[in-house]
């Protein structure tokens, strides 16, 4: 089982230890144990069916779980529902809004909901969380006449509402625009600085590392990695990258001598360079660069490049779909 | 870790404060805007005055009084306020809760810091809002009918709160309806349904001697303010046909039919509350707690033979008395042995039927059986809470198997014994019958689905409840040779062992010659192999629950969590 193990001298913010949710025969997560340090942008990754929303749901106080234990800034969220509804601050999935409500409205019921003082006092909360999503403009219009990246401006907006201490948002970013998409970003990083807690589910890696300061990434119900985008990259193997090497002649024979090394695969030559696959370590790198230059090779560049994030998703997906 | 405290502190919404109510107020704003309201309000105004209009027209140009005019438009009036009450209110309370579903927007619904009370509040009177302004629209008609047709207000104030209570109650039906029902245009049928039935095929039960059915609907109330509404000619005619009518009893008791009403209304009522209030707070929770299902249980046999024991004596409890009453074409009725053998048969299926409802709504799921174990892990218990979700709904079901059969004993003897079928007894045995009867379908259904779960019992229900029956109906038809095997084939469904037993052990049953030998044979029979399917259902449950408790508390306890941040 692979727990993470982020920023050990923080307390977490989010708490989960050995959780379980089943539908039936179904197992929708399998023994999820992490922590969310505080004050942390914090991706979930992972393909559809991999459990992200189950997991959302059981945070959000929406589900109980077969077992394990689910803590949040101090509150047990399986025994103390009402006092952890409190401090969460919930977005789903595709980020529903009525369609009978304007957007002011709407947040306008929420506010009274949450308690947040007389009209005035509401309407002008209400009015700073759409300035906090640049969303000011809509304040009359109707939710349901919403582009989708608005919407999910509104639903932020909504979420912000009662100043949750831990913001817990599921696929936020999808439907929006890079502008929108940037946006975001600074909105979430600004919650972070102020002392709160971002987690947030995505299935599209490149949107998350842009976004988190850690992240952990789920398949199938299970963990198979948190940290950094450069650890998680590195606990899912996927150290494979594509070097280039551009000589100036004796091209055949640096093939050859990278052909013996280890670690080296799928090699050919096209024009003056010699391209091929290599699956070590980056201090192998080195010593691999310091070998062929010691072997007389006389360089002109080396070049790397590494497997994307979109390609590691690939990869996780394809092992969902044959276990 | 964040060093503000959080702006927002415990919030309490009080359920009874409609007005301040955040759901309300946000129906009150989307369903009450100027547009949707305006054409709804101008409808309703120019139909109710068109009623009220004619009638008063029609009174007036014929020979009727001013005051008779007047009445003409009561009862249509009434009619239009039922519509809108009981029909649109009842269908957009279904509808508007799934809508919220289906957009998704009651996730957000479930964690705001709200009581469940003050949700269901919310949505109870808020949904149907533009319906309640509708309604009121219609009032100024019907006051000034009454005024101008002279009703007494002891007329007209029992039959409009009977009226809201009704509305209610259906209302209620629709917010469960909606709630539970996972397809929008599901919930709108069945909450249209509901409403359908309770009106049409549930207060006929009342005519096979479950007289308490009929109070579930405004009739009763209704009937006995027609003398007052209508106009006078009319009225009196009423007045006559109500005196054939039996007054409601309770016990020994005399009540007004509004009283009783709203007493049978109320007790639903409050078990819907208590549902909704239980799905609000947990979405994964059964509708109800087992000890409030097996005494919901208990209060309907009370109301049932409460109902029926007194109207037995006059004979107003017989079908067939009805029929005498309305055309007197014997001179001396009396009720035939059939009949009773029927009554009887009667209501011990319904009892059995209402256990099974009750039986599906308490007994756990495996899921729920799993997360209670899990829950007593971290209790550090080695047993599950006999009230909770997740403990077995066996000795609840087996209770209300027990209550079921003494309630059904209690009528059947009071029935046989009365003094229509003089020098007849029911012995004790036959409460012994009744009980095996009982437990074997009830507990053979509770111990299934909770063992093999909701498949198994729809399979089981397919098979051993209706397909013998349906078979064994047709070989009945095809010839008189078949009655004997299809007696024996309709036995084998747990849905007649109430019928079967009436018949086989009243010593009032006189069975047709072709079954009255095969009848008691397959009643007996059955009920055995009912009764060991039963037990080794039972004795699977428990194993399986046994190795569900083992597996789940051999789990090594997780190490404690972060109770508190530094």
């Amino acid at each position: 089982m692979i727990t993470s193990s982020l920023s050990e001298s923080r307390a977490p913010a989010i708490d989960i230890r050995c959780l379980r949710v089943d539908y039936g025969d179904f197992m929708a997560v399998d023994d999820l144990t992490l922590a969310v340090p505080a004050g942390e942008v914090f991706g979930l990754v992972g393909p559809n069916g991999a459990g992200k929303t189950s997991t959302f749901r059981i945070l959000t106080t929406l589900m109980e779980p077969t077992y394990g234990e689910v803590v949040i800034d101090g509150v047990d969220v399986l025994e103390n529902m009402e006092d952890a509804r409190r401090i969460i601050g919930y977005m789903p999935d595709l980020a529903p809004v009525p369609s009978d409500l304007k957007v002011w409205e709407f947040l306008d019921f929420h506010a009274d909901a949450y308690g947040l003082g007389n009209r005035q006092q509401r309407r002008q909360r209400a009015a700073e969380c759409l300035e906090e999503v640049a969303l000011t403009g809509q304040r009359d219009c109707w939710c349901k006449e919403l582009s989708r990246g608005q919407t999910q401006r509104v639903v932020l907006a909504k979420t912000l509402l009662h100043r949750p201490r831990v913001l817990i948002l599921d696929e936020p970013a999808s439907g929006l625009d890079p502008l929108a998409r940037r946006d975001l970003r600074h909105a979430l990083r600004k919650l972070a600085d102020a002392g709160n807690t971002v987690f947030i589910s995505s299935h599209i890696l490149s949107e998350l590392a842009e976004m988190c300061s850690s992240l952990c990434v789920m398949n199938r119900g299970r963990l198979l990695a948190s940290g950094t985008v450069d650890q998680v990259r590195h606990q899912l193997g996927s150290t494979d990258r594509v070097l280039t090497a551009t000589v100036l002649a004796r091209q055949q024979e640096a093939a050859e001598w990278l052909a013996c090394q280890p670690a080296v695969h799928d090699l050919r030559l096209a024009d003056h360079k010699v391209v091929f696959g290599f699956t070590g370590t980056d201090d192998a790198q080195a010593d691999l660069l310091d070998g062929l230059i010691r072997h007389g090779i006389r360089l002109r560049a080396f070049e790397e490049k590494r497997s994307s994030f979109e390609d590691i998703l690939v990869e996780v997906a394809e092992s969902n779909r044959h276990p | 870790m964040n060093p503000e405290p959080p702006i927002n502190p415990p919030v309490r919404h009080a359920a009874w404060k409609i007005w301040a109510n955040p759901i309300f107020r946000r129906y009150c704003q989307s369903r009450l805007r100027p547009q949707g309201l305006g054409l709804a309000l101008l409808i309703t105004v120019i139909i109710a005055g068109f009623i009220v209009a004619m009638g008063s027209s029609l009174g007036v140009r014929g020979t009727m009084t001013t005051a008779d005019a007047a009445r003409n438009g009561i009862i249509p009036l009434l009619f239009v306020q039922g519509i809108i009450l009981f029909i649109l209110g009842t269908a957009q309370i279904a509808g508007g809760m799934t809508a919220e579903r289906d957009e998704g927007v009651i996730d957000y619904q479930r964690l705001i810091p709200m009581s469940p009370h003050a949700k269901v509040m919310g949505y109870l009177f808020g949904l149907p809002v533009r319906e309640y302004a509708m309604f009121l629209a219609t009032l100024p008609f019907t006051a000034w009918s009454m005024w101008r047709g002279q009703v007494a207000w002891n007329v007209w104030l029992p039959l409009y709160l009977i009226v809201m209570f009704s509305a209610l109650l259906y209302h209620f039906t629709g917010l469960l309806t909606g709630t539970v029902a996972r397809n929008r245009r599901w919930a709108f049928l069945l909450s249209i349904g509901l409403v359908f039935a309770l009106y049409t095929i549930i207060p006929q039960m009342a005519k096979f001697g479950l007289v308490f059915f009929k109070y579930l609907t405004i009739s009763p109330v209704f009937e006995e303010s027609l003398p007052g509404i209508l106009p006078s000619s009319a009225g009196a005619v009423a007045r006559a046909a109500q005196r054939l009518l039996p007054t409601v009893k309770f016990f020994n008791l005399d009540f007004s039919e509004s009283v009783f009403t709203v007493f049978s209304q109320g007790g639903l009522i409050l078990t819907f509350i208590v549902m909704l209030c239980r799905k609000w707070r947990r979405a994964e929770a059964h509708l109800l707690g087992k000890p409030w299902a097996a005494g919901f249980f208990v209060w309907i046999q009370i109301l049932l033979l409460g109902n029926a024991l007194p109207l037995i004596g006059p004979g107003d409890l017989f079908p067939s008395h009805g029929l005498y009453r309305m055309v007197r074409v014997m001179p001396d009725w009396a009720p035939t042995r059939d009949e009773a053998v029927l009554l009887s048969g009667i209501y011990g299926f319904v009892t059995l039927a209402l256990m099974l409802v009750l039986a599906t709504i308490i007994t756990p799921t495996a899921d729920n059986q799993l997360r209670g174990w899990r829950r007593a892990r971290k209790q550090g218990v080695s047993t599950l809470p006999h009230l909770a979700d997740a403990a077995t709904g066996f000795w609840f079901v087996l209770v209300m198997a027990v209550a079921g059969a003494v309630g059904w004993f209690l009528f059947t003897r009071a029935l046989v014994e009365s003094s229509w079928f003089p020098g007849h007894q029911v012995p004790l045995t036959v409460l012994g019958y009744f009980t095996a009867v009982m437990v074997a379908a009830g507990l053979g259904y509770q111990t299934l689905l909770e063992s093999k779960g909701g498949h198994a019992v729809s399979l089981a229900i397919i098979f051993v409840g209706v397909v013998p029956v349906l078979v064994g109906s047709v070989l009945s038809v095809i010839s008189d040779r078949f009655a004997p095997t299809a007696t024996w084939l309709i036995g084998m469904s747990p849905a007649s062992m109430p019928f079967y037993a009436s018949g086989s052990l009243l010593s009032i049953a006189e069975l047709p010659t072709q079954v009255s030998r095969a009848m008691p044979r397959a009643f007996t029979f059955w009920l055995l192999v009912f009764l060991l399917v039963t037990a080794w259902l039972a004795a699977k449950l428990l194993a399986k629950r046994k190795a569900m408790a083992h597996h789940m508390l051999a789990i090594p306890q997780v190490g404690p969590v972060t109770q508190d941040p530094p």
